[in-house]
């Protein structure tokens, strides 16, 4: 696309060519040319330009993210077909502003660290990222919008709430025991080859269509599920929120047991440790999904008191024979670590 | 009440680029450097591009401050300073005269290379850079000129490339090879454009005519003739003459440049009245008209008859020259710097003085249609007087009326008759004898020699068409000069000097004719072909056999240089290009070994006389050739290589061929 550079190179051509003709100075007539040349080579040079080039970004360290963690960007730009060059990637990270451009982009790429500073729990993602490349004079742009793109997930802080002291030793291999073989029903799932025949659910299956399964937890495992707000007031309650509910199932997971996240109208959370991290992490942004709270032998409910789903999912687990406790964000402030 | 309309640009982003700077300083170093090349001036432009350099770093340095109110009174007030050298030196020459425009333009910039902080201000100050290269192309009259401008070319490619660059906040650093690529593409393309494509002329009937008061007068004073033809008298021309028993030196020596619409003579004097016993010419008419220094066609008679059109021509002498000032006739309006001048009977042009070397001056001149069929149609009453065939002898006369016998009734076709005749029966040399003491010159051309130059053959057709009650006289000055159609511009040299006819035909004024054989009877009749639209048959051989050939001969061997340095340089280019290219794809497509192996395994299967079968495996193969041990070696390679994927090092095939080479 031409900038309005080139109009002025192209009317400066037109002007010498012009002055050319009337004032019997032949050289004029070469600089026009060479101007309108340079308009041309510019041209093509920035069509060439703009083909095989691509946008890079990465968060150093790569690793897991905790928030209060401090990170670097690397924005950069590598090509893929020989070198190309001049190019710029440029967005939004974090909320932050971030780009990279380079004059020679190699097929190795060039990058640029940017420090991020200290991270915020929830989702690192590019935003209105453009990739813009064009001619070395800048006679041409060429403009392309890259998708939006999740970066890092920033997961929450927690610690052991027993002691109330901060824990941050991350067990990786930790995960939640499978159920399946205990004496009481945990609940149902899809059938899956190797599955004994006795385990199908028959009526579930006839109402689904498909064959289901009970499952059946191991006897004596403590099985937790964290109740939230659906829709946290302000970002430090949800933040505050997640912390929580982290160090809470933090505390289950170590005890050998096993733990649900679960916010009214949101989709629950899967089991394992670092599942139901990243679902702390994306809280409250998560899909949408309608189900009823998971049968728990304990039930926490971190809340800021807003959410009546949060109640009556808590007063369903009790009546079940779920134990309950209660966390009230505005009893126990916004500071982390808790005293 | 109506809102007051504010003009007003869009701020320019301070310019953080050095190398920005560097290139806008660089392309002003260029124009300074032509300048000081071809002004031949060596003092101020160094000094100011010093001073330009300086001002750069100041600004560079200072570009983020405030503009003070001091230094912009004190910049200001040198840019009046500025002015008034210039006004003075124009006007008075109190500094030279020499390129006072140029002069102006430099010390402009330098003084303003201290107040370039925007982007916009660069701009500025590289638009007075290409204002200077201007003044210093219409000096420029040579080839080599097109390298400033390919250097100035390529300072406002390296400015746009680096503001561009920092602007997307990235490093001065492009592509080496791509952009190399498409610069020299750019630099041929353009040069090849130029080359071939033709120059258009528009509306030269008003050039751009800046011109500032002249104080030289009328000196009376001549310098020696340079046309070799004429003897000067005095300062008024009407004491002098052509004899015809004085041929004066003709070298090589360039006189003058001609940068010209169209190629034609450059007229100098006329000369009407022929004295047989001297074997001279001279002008019988001393009256003349004052005009000033820029007359135009206000002041001037409209040319008679039709017109083809008008051309503009800019003459640089570069070697001093009498009063005369050459032109293309008819004037239609002059430029010459000086306080008046004069224009005598014969409507030559007069300066006060010498015109000294490096003088220009500029011509409009209309180019008449002198097409046979025009001239056929000339009549009215003929006013002039210039018939007397005094001095021509009887033989002479009838020598005319036989060769226009059987001509046509007109008087074109009496003319044409008569040159034609000149022309088909005697020869043009230079190597002429002495006439003998006591003969007639033009008798002695005539009927003894048979052989002379231009003055003979123009002196024996004026007297002959007097003889036939045509009108005619001498005319002298330089024939056209070497033409080159791309520079649009002549180069004369005093073998150039020569001499014609001018015949009057009725309510068409004096024609020239021309009797020296080798040349045209009508010279000049049309403009040369411009636009490729008029036909690019015509174009193509024009340029290939016409401007290549007389540029190049213009330059001599160097002339040669530049074009086969292009040559080399594109040769090695390509060469370089293809290597790499070869390499990258033997690079991709194999890895190193394989193919070496794969030849050495076929040239050794010719050699075992019978090659490898299709649905024969290597090991098959070599357990029925005898298991030889250089086959069984390679053979272990070849499988090594294609099911493994481990070929031997080249090295390692290197000595497998030694082996079989060895056999």
């Amino acid at each position: 696309m031409p900038r309005a550079r080139v109009i002025g190179v192209v009317l400066l051509g037109v002007v010498v060519y012009a002055y050319g003709s009337t004032s019997e100075v032949a050289w004029l007539f070469l600089l026009a040319y060479w101007l309108w040349a340079l308009a041309i080579a510019g041209g093509l040079y920035a069509a060439w330009n703009a083909r095989g080039l691509e946008a890079t970004a990465e968060l150093r360290p790569a690793e897991a993210l905790f928030e209060g963690d401090e990170a670097d960007l690397l924005v950069g730009l590598r090509s893929v077909r020989g070198t190309r060059g001049p190019a710029r990637v440029s967005g939004l990270v974090a909320g932050r502003s971030a780009g990279a451009g380079a004059g020679r982009v190699p097929e190795d790429g060039v990058e640029e660290l940017r420090g991020l500073g200290t991270l915020r729990r929830g989702v690192v993602r590019t935003s209105g990222f453009v990739q813009e490349s064009g001619d070395p004079l800048g006679l041409f742009a060429s403009r392309r919008a890259l998708p939006d793109r999740e970066l890092a997930l920033v997961y929450p802080r927690y610690a052991s709430l027993g002691a109330l002291r901060r824990q941050r030793e991350v067990e990786a291999a930790l995960a939640a025991p499978r159920a399946g073989s205990g004496n009481e029903i945990f609940g149902v799932r899809e059938y899956q080859r190797g599955d004994p025949l006795r385990r199908i659910h028959w009526r579930t299956s006839a109402r689904r269509g498909e064959l289901v399964v009970r499952e059946f937890e191991p006897p004596g495992q403590r099985t937790l599920t964290v109740l939230l707000d659906a829709a946290p007031k302000t970002a430090a309650e949800a933040d505050q929120a997640a912390r929580l509910a982290a160090s809470e199932a933090w505390d289950c997971l170590r005890e050998g047991g096993r733990v649900t996240m679960w916010a009214p109208g949101l989709e629950p959370s899967a089991h394992s440790w670092w599942e139901l991290l990243e679902w702390l992490a994306r809280y409250p942004e998560l899909p949408a999904g309608e189900s009823a709270p998971p049968p728990a032998g304990e039930a926490v409910a971190v809340t800021g008191g807003a959410d009546r789903g949060v109640f009556e999912a808590l007063a369903e687990l009790r009546r079940r024979g779920a134990q309950e406790r209660i966390w009230r964000l505005d009893e126990v402030g916004l500071e982390w670590p808790l005293d | 009440m109506a809102a007051g309309l504010k003009l007003r640009l869009p701020a320019s982003p301070v310019e953080d680029s050095g190398a920005a700077r560097v290139c806008a300083w660089a392309a002003f170093g260029v124009a300074a450097a032509a300048i000081a090349y071809y002004g031949q001036d060596y003092l101020l432009p160094p000094l100011a591009v010093g001073a330009a350099g300086f001002g750069h770093l100041v600004s560079y340095r200072r570009r983020q401050q405030p503009r003070g109110f001091w230094r912009q009174a004190a910049i200001a007030g040198l840019v009046f300073v500025c002015l008034a050298y210039f006004v003075l030196d124009s006007v008075g020459g109190i500094f030279g005269g020499q390129l006072p425009q140029a002069h102006f333009a430099l010390l402009l910039v330098a003084v303003t290379s201290f107040d370039l902080k925007t982007r916009r201000n660069l701009y500025s100050s590289i638009w007075i850079s290409l204002a200077v290269l201007y003044l210093a192309a219409v000096y420029a009259w040579d080839y080599p000129f097109g390298l400033f401008l390919a250097a100035w070319i390529l300072c406002l490619a390296g400015f746009w490339t680096a503001s561009h660059l920092k602007r997307i906040d990235a490093r001065t650093t492009v592509p080496v090879r791509p952009v190399a690529l498409g610069g020299l593409a750019v630099l041929l393309g353009g040069a090849a454009a130029f080359w071939m494509l033709p120059q258009p002329s528009a509306h030269p009937e008003s050039p751009l005519v800046v011109s500032l008061p002249n104080a030289v007068h009328f000196q009376g004073e001549l310098e020696n003739p340079a046309l070799p033809l004429v003897q000067f008298g005095d300062s008024s021309g009407a004491n002098s003459s052509v004899d015809l028993r004085y041929r004066g030196r003709l070298s090589d020596a360039v006189v003058m440049y001609v940068r010209t619409g169209a190629p034609a003579y450059w007229r100098g004097q006329v000369f009407d009245t022929w004295n047989p016993s001297a074997g001279q010419w001279t002008a019988g008419r001393a009256d003349f008209r004052t005009f000033p220094p820029y007359a135009d066609q206000h002041r001037l008679p409209p040319p008679l008859g039709p017109q083809l059109g008008t051309f503009v021509q800019v003459f640089r002498v570069l070697r001093t020259l009498p009063d005369v000032i050459y032109a293309a006739q008819p004037v239609q309006a002059i430029y010459f710097p000086a306080e008046e001048l004069r224009r005598d009977a014969y409507d030559t042009w007069r300066a006060p003085g010498p015109i000294h070397a490096g003088q220009t001056y500029s011509i409009v001149s209309s180019l008449p249609d002198y097409s046979p069929a025009s001239l056929k149609a000339a009549e009215g009453v003929d006013m002039s007087l210039n018939r007397d065939p005094a001095g021509l002898s009887a033989a002479a006369r009838q020598l005319a009326r036989e060769a226009v016998a059987g001509s046509g009734p007109t008087r074109y076709d009496q003319v044409m008759a008569l040159t034609t005749y000149l022309q088909a029966h005697y020869q043009y040399s230079l190597q002429l004898g002495h006439v003998p003491a006591g003969r007639d010159p033009v008798d002695w051309f005539l009927f003894d020699a048979r052989v002379g130059y231009c003055e003979q053959f123009a002196t024996a057709e004026t007297l002959m068409l007097r003889s036939l009650g045509i009108p005619a006289r001498l005319a002298t000055g330089y024939a056209t000069g070497d033409y080159d159609p791309v520079l649009n511009q002549t180069v004369v040299r005093e073998r150039d000097a020569h001499a014609w006819v001018e015949v009057y035909f009725p309510s068409r004024g004096w024609v020239p004719v021309d009797p020296s054989p080798g040349y045209l009877a009508l010279a000049a009749t049309r403009f040369p072909d411009r636009f490729a639209a008029s036909g690019l048959a015509h174009l193509i051989p024009h340029l290939t056999l016409g401007a290549p050939a007389s540029v190049v001969g213009s330059l001599g061997l160097a002339g040669v240089l530049p074009g086969a340095a292009a040559l080399a340089v594109l040769a090695v280019a390509a060469a370089a290009w293809l290597l790499s290219r070869r390499r990258r794809r033997s690079r991709g497509s194999a890895p190193p070994g394989q193919v070496e192996l794969l030849r050495l395994y076929d040239r050794l299967q010719a050699r075992l006389g019978r090659r490898r079968g299709p649905p024969e495996t290597p090991l098959e193969y070599l357990a029925e050739r005898g298991r030889p041990p250089l086959l069984e070696e390679v053979t272990r390679y070849v499988n090594l290589g294609a099911y493994r994927g481990e070929w031997p090092a080249p090295e390692v095939v290197a000595a497998l061929a030694t082996k079989l080479g060895a056999r």
